[in-house]
């Protein structure tokens, strides 16, 4: 173990600054005083202090140093390093909300490429105990605007931050908080939506079960912005733990005055309920939540009237999903202006992403919007185990579309996502290796989405069948010419018609492997043929001449359909094969293959 | 808000007022786009995406009969990419549908069936698994058909907000997805009122009646029964509508005849126990009105809400009127009175009945309904039914010499008459009541407080000085509406008139279907169909049911007078608490599993 | 008149108040991650193990805290050894066997077992 971790942003503005070539004369330096062994050098993304740049932190203690120049970094070393005793001449302040977490996770190339400002306490304080929050600023935000910021004034530092809704839409959130404030009715609402229902996600669980008070925080400085004094908690019921660390949370908040009537002794009330999903992906959808929380069956609702206008019961309603609300406390307290430097032109702020699938780091982790996908999976993820090709990589939960490698260079942000091709989404994102097909890939999401359909319009109850209904003939050997052709015809038919968003996107699997792997469409319609081997009725095993005629595999074959006689060459009956692949399992000389 | 907008719908500008939604806005100007889940009675679902059209500046097609038009709007309704995917999403609907037109009951009569013909459906390119559900026949007036059913949700609309009965809702998700009862309980068993509007609002064939046609004419070819039929007030005013006649034309005679032709032996009018109903509710109000009972009283010939009331209202099932309705007055009658009088044996008749109405079959089965332990009403069949048995016995109703009725239950006042219409058993009653109360002849008999098809209707008149205050309610929805009021106020009414179908028994569960530019429940058909019932009394000499000679007779001869020992015995009636057994079990078994 | 910014600094005096009374200065702090995924994958036996290494007194002078998920699904459970002046130390994929080992040989004895060291 070094003894300490010096951590270079790596942020745009600092590599303006020429942060790299400071790095370099750091790296040199090292050598020349002989610390090599004594200090580790990382890099991080943008630490979210560029106008300081270049910026760097000195692990343990946290001293941040910034405009950082070449005669500095030495005696930095010579002080800090080897005398112990930091700079304050160079050392800045800083104390924006989301860069505490660099503070314990900064030193390491998995975290320090990130920059958490949803997540900002998630594993760092003990989700149970509200004194955890509190010691770190938390409620903080809504104690300020309760102090001295009109209900305009929080909606207009919404709309400065740039944010926009982290459940896939991407719609504005300022703008959204205004047309709610603007609705004139005694009774409002204010939802969270914690219904994460793609198989595999769990940032809205994480974030919930790892910090569940900047959840309230948020909701409370909605209600209060938009003049509303209810909130409503909508969480999947097979969320346990997050269910329980909510409830406690209300109730220590209520407890600490922080929730219920003269929230802080001002005359501002709010209170939140939780209720319970019972677990319908479509209820992730804002008019299926709302109905499902007027106790009817969790099905869309044609918009306009959007639930600003009439949601709940039909009075305004202003919903928004776990990672939106938890970056609002962060917003108020660093205010929009911070807030809107981090990210691209125009989609601010950070993204939590479920990194998932081939890629050796997976996990939970949260980038700056424009983070490129390469940056994501080589730098974060830390690359493909095994040495094996980067294939595809499918954003955005079951409805999100395959990008193949081509696009690694593709910045995070809403429009390139879906310049690309593919979307958002709440967040998944999962990385395929060249064993992958993508065929069986495009039915596995679209089996997901047509059942998970809530079966009231057309396109999508019907469509998504049809089309699961063809992609299981092509995988299964029985694909036909004009089959790729009616796949599009239903996939943009039902993109364009369907009622709700889940059926708007369930095709993007389907036509995005369509537009990027169409050869390997083809060549399981034309050719029976799977390249990676993963559809198993277009898999021969065949023996080849390394086979030494023991007849082992004869024997384990449990329908029989290897012939041969014994020291000689054995052959398989592909018409009798059921594709098991206990010979090949059993073969000890590698004979049979895959063909 | 302005008054007039201007819109641009194919390339042309249009001025058309504000506030509508594109597909009243297109309607207006002569542009039909084509439909299939809206009706505009009921909350706009947006579920078959049929009714899409192209918004300029819109990504996805939007369906016109949710989307508000707004200023400069500019709409397409019908391009070639429109058109293919309306075409595609009919064509979705039909794979998953059995598509057995000619052996299908709505043959000619199918909003599918004629949509899928507009979309010029000549190929079909998705087809794959096909629904497979069985027939739910438990119920004894309506045929619940999984199979045909297209999930538009209309009936599911129609039960929950017109009728307020909610029977029958959406479950499970996706491809699966079906309409049905609770827990997947038969409709037999379910809070189903048998009111059959379900059938009327459904596009297909997934409700329909349960048909007797071939029973009965198996009955009418049997000459060792003396075959006996009844049809009903409101039955006369639409029948006309299923020969292509149009709406409003009074076919009373044309019906006699008909049924002779079919074979009936004795043709009977249920107007003329219509009357009788009269004689026996009206003096039994007379008598709560004077302290014998408990008020409001409430009527009690439709049968729809009878199965409501004992569901519902087991609280309320005093304030029901034990008049029999007109049908079971008319039933025990002709195996009483008319067998004796013409020295039948009573065992011999066979009697039928023809009614608008749905529910009439199943309070034809109720086992309280007997007389002599003979099933009083043998067979019911609707109008839709009877108009079919005239075609295919090959009748000219259109050109058919008209007929008069039997005696000696054929004759009838104008009073029974207006039975078929909300409102109009009320007011019936109220021109007798006020005779047999004062002694003195009403003169201004037309109520039209009463009239008219506002949902809930109230009037007063005074007997004697006292102040009588009735209230009509037509459509379950609005008896629900009416009956919390009584709850609330007790005394607030002192008679009430309740009809489950809107419009009362003109807008039936057995009417015919509208025919191709009508859609069902248009208020227009519906007001034309009373207005053919108000002129036939209006031209009828006697105007009451106490001046009907044959009633009169009746009394003489072999009743006494009304509520006499043998009224009693012959035509009234009890109600009992009735749980709907299919929820019952299931909540029982679930207990029984611990659940 | 009280502010609630006022009010709101008067309860975080409270609060870090409260965290140093249990003792958050000690020489050594310990965090457990207790999401659904790290308690799936065991970290409720590892919280046990510290919990009763403080109980019986074989360490002293150190603060246990649960912590919510840090991303690191691969490696979890996770825990953390924060010790005053040194960087911070986190171990992955951490067993009731490797807990033992922690305590023992890097929070009694100084030994950092870099073989389990999230890097």
């Amino acid at each position: 173990m070094k003894e300490h971790v010096i951590t270079i942003c790596n942020g745009t503005a600092c590599i303006n600054k020429d942060v790299r070539g400071l790095q370099n004369i750091l790296e040199e330096q090292l050598v020349k005083l002989d610390l090599q062994d004594k200090v580790k050098i990382n890099v991080s993304g943008c630490l979210g202090m560029c106008d300081k740049g270049p910026v760097m932190i000195v692990y343990p203690g946290y001293t941040i140093y910034g405009g950082v120049t070449e005669k500095d970094i030495t005696e930095i070393l010579q002080e800090h390093i080897i005398n112990k005793r930091p700079i304050s001449r160079l050392a800045i302040q800083e104390d924006n909300l989301f860069n505490r977490f660099f503070r314990i996770f900064g030193d390491t190339k998995f975290f320090g490429r990130q920059m958490r400002i949803a997540l900002r306490n998630c594993g760092i304080i003990d989700p149970e105990n509200i004194d955890d929050y509190i010691a770190l600023r938390g409620y903080e935000a809504l104690a300020k605007i309760l102090t001295d910021m009109t209900a305009q004034d929080v909606i207009d530092e919404v709309k400065k931050s740039g944010l926009r809704g982290r459940g896939g839409g991407g719609f504005p959130t300022g703008t959204k908080w205004q047309f709610t404030a603007d609705q004139i009715n005694d009774q409002k609402y204010v939802i969270c939506n914690a219904d994460e229902g793609d198989p595999g996600a769990f940032m809205d669980r994480s974030a919930i079960e790892g910090d569940p008070h900047t959840i309230l925080e948020g909701m409370i400085i909605g209600g209060y912005a938009i003049g509303a004094n209810k909130g409503i908690i909508y969480i999947r019921a097979e969320y346990p733990l997050a269910i329980k660390r909510l409830e406690k949370a209300l109730a220590d908040a209520e407890a600490h005055c922080l929730l219920g009537k003269n929230i802080l002794g001002s005359n501002f009330d709010f209170d939140i309920e939780i209720r319970l999903g019972a677990g319908a992906f479509v209820c992730g959808e804002e008019t299926a939540l709302i109905r499902s929380i007027e106790g009817r069956r969790g099905m869309p609702k044609p918009r306009p009237p959007y639930p600003s206008v009439s949601g709940l019961f039909g009075f305004p309603t202003l919903i928004n999903n776990v990672e939106t609300w938890a970056n609002v406390p962060v917003v108020i307290l660093d205010g929009g202006s911070w807030f809107s430097t981090v990210g691209t032109e125009k989609s601010k702020g950070t993204k939590v992403f479920a990194l998932a699938g081939m890629v050796n780091n997976t996990g939970l982790i949260e980038v700056p919007m424009g983070t490129t996908l390469r940056e994501i999976i080589y730098d974060i993820g830390g690359g493909l185990p095994n040495g094996k090709q980067l294939k595809a990589i499918q954003t955005g939960g079951p409805s999100g579309g395959c990008l193949p490698a081509e696009y690694l260079d593709t910045p995070i942000d809403y429009e390139s996502l879906a310049k690309a091709g593919s979307i958002m989404g709440s967040g998944g994102m999962i990385v395929m290796n060249e064993d992958v097909c993508m065929v069986d890939v495009a039915r596995f999401f679209i089996e997901f989405t047509q059942s998970e359909s809530c079966g009231k319009c057309t396109p999508c109850r019907e469509g998504t069948k049809r089309m699961y209904e063809i992609l299981t003939r092509i995988i299964e050997g029985k694909g036909m010419p004009g089959d790729i052709e009616k796949l599009e015809r239903l996939g943009s038919m039902t993109q364009k018609a369907s009622l709700c968003g889940l059926g708007q996107s369930a095709p993007n699997p389907v036509l995005s492997t369509i537009k990027n792997f169409r050869e390997e469409y083809e060549e399981h319609i034309n050719e029976k043929k799977c390249r990676a081997g993963v559809c198993k009725a277009l898999l021969n095993y065949v023996i080849t001449e390394k086979c030494i005629g023991c007849g082992a595999c004869k024997r384990v074959c449990p329908v029989d359909a290897i012939d041969g006689n014994k020291k000689q060459m054995h052959h398989i009956d592909n018409d009798k094969c059921i594709r098991c692949g206990m010979c090949m399992n059993t073969c000890k000389f590698g004979a049979i293959i895959k063909s | 808000m302005q008054d007039t907008i201007t819109i641009t719908i194919n390339g042309k500008e249009y001025k058309v007022k504000a506030g509508q939604t594109i597909m009243q806005a297109a309607d207006s100007l002569g542009f039909h786009i084509p439909r299939l889940c809206y009706h505009p009675k009921l909350s706009i679902e947006g579920a078959c995406r049929v009714c899409i059209v192209e918004v300029e500046g819109m990504k996805n097609f939007v369906a016109s009969c949710a989307f508000p038009i707004n200023n400069g709007i500019k709409i397409k309704t019908n391009t070639a990419q429109l058109r293919r995917a309306r075409r595609d999403i009919v064509e979705l609907i039909l794979d998953n549908h059995p598509q057995d037109c000619h052996i299908c009951e709505r043959d000619g009569n199918c909003e599918l069936q004629h949509l899928a013909y507009t979309m010029g459906i000549r190929k079909k390119h998705f087809e794959g698994q096909k629904k497979n559900y069985d027939l739910d026949l438990s119920s004894a007036s309506v045929i619940r058909d999984p199979n045909k059913c297209i999930l538009c949700g209309r009936c599911v609309r129609m039960c929950t907000e017109i009728q307020g009965v909610s029977a029958i809702d959406y479950a499970n998700r996706g491809f699966d997805t079906v309409v049905m009862p609770a827990y997947n309980q038969p409709l037999g068993e379910s809070v189903c009122s048998h009111c059959g509007q379900c059938i009327n609002i459904c596009p297909t064939a997934a409700f329909v009646e349960k048909n007797y046609t071939q029973e009965l004419f198996e009955k009418l070819d049997d000459e060792s029964i003396i075959k006996v039929v009844q049809v009903a007030p409101a039955v006369r005013a639409a029948i006309g509508e299923a020969f292509g006649l149009e709406p409003g034309r009074n076919m009373e005679h044309e019906t006699a005849a008909a049924l002779r032709k079919l074979g009936f032996n004795y043709v009977f009018d249920t107007q003329f126990s219509a009357d009788l109903t009269i004689m026996e509710e009206a003096s039994e109000f007379l008598e709560r009105v004077q302290g014998k009972g408990k008020l409001p009283l409430i009527t009690s010939c439709c049968p729809g809400w009878i199965n409501c009331a004992e569901k519902f209202y087991p609280e309320m099932l005093e304030n029901i009127s034990t008049s029999k309705s007109p049908m079971s007055m008319m039933s025990p009658l002709l195996k009483t009175y008319f067998a004796q009088k013409q020295k039948i044996d009573p065992e011999k008749i066979f009697c039928v009945a023809v009614m608008p109405c749905t529910a009439k079959k199943c309070e034809s089965e109720r086992p309280e309904h007997t007389v002599n332990d003979m099933r009083a009403t043998d067979l019911v069949i609707t109008t839709r039914e009877l108009a079919w048995m005239i075609k295919s016995a090959g009748i000219d109703f259109v050109n058919i010499a008209g007929e008069a009725y039997d005696k000696p239950c054929g004759m009838s006042s104008g009073a029974a008459t207006i039975f078929g219409v909300t409102g109009g058993v009320m007011e019936a009653a109220v021109r007798t009541a006020y005779e047999l109360y004062t002694g003195e002849t009403m003169t201004e008999i037309e109520l039209e407080d009463i009239r008219g098809l506002q949902g809930i209707k109230e009037g007063q008149l005074t007997l004697e000085g006292q102040e009588i205050r009735i209230a009509v309610a037509h459509g379950l929805g609005n008896a629900h509406k009416l009956l919390k009021i009584v709850k609330q106020e007790p005394d607030k009414y002192h008679f009430i008139e309740i009809m489950a179908c809107p419009g009362g028994c003109i807008g039936g569960g057995g009417q015919p279907y509208p025919s191709e530019n009508l859609i069902p429940l248009d208020q227009n058909l519906l007001n034309t169909r009373a207005k053919a019932l108000y002129e036939s009394d209006r031209k009828n000499t006697i105007r009451r049911s106490h001046e009907n000679p044959e009633v009169q007779r009746l009394y003489r001869e072999f009743l006494k007078r009304p509520l006499s020992d043998k009224s009693h015995e012959l035509l009234h009636t009890h109600y009992k608490a009735k749980q709907p057994q299919g929820i019952v079990s299931h909540m029982l078994n679930n207990l029984q599993n611990g659940k | 008149m009280t502010t609630p910014l006022e009010t709101l600094r008067k309860k975080r005096a409270e609060s870090v108040n409260r965290i140093l009374q249990k003792g958050y200065l000690a020489n050594t702090r310990v965090y457990v991650g207790m999401a659904t995924c790290e308690i799936a994958a065991g970290s409720k036996d590892v919280m046990e193990v510290f919990q009763n290494a403080i109980s019986t007194g074989k360490v002293k002078d150190v603060y246990l805290s649960q912590k919510g998920c840090a991303g690191r699904c691969n490696l979890e459970p996770t825990v953390e050894v924060v010790e005053a002046g040194k960087n911070p130390i986190k171990y992955g994929k951490v067993t009731k066997e490797r807990a033992w080992d922690i305590i023992t040989k890097h929070i009694i004895n100084g030994e950092v077992i870099e073989e389990w060291v999230i890097e």
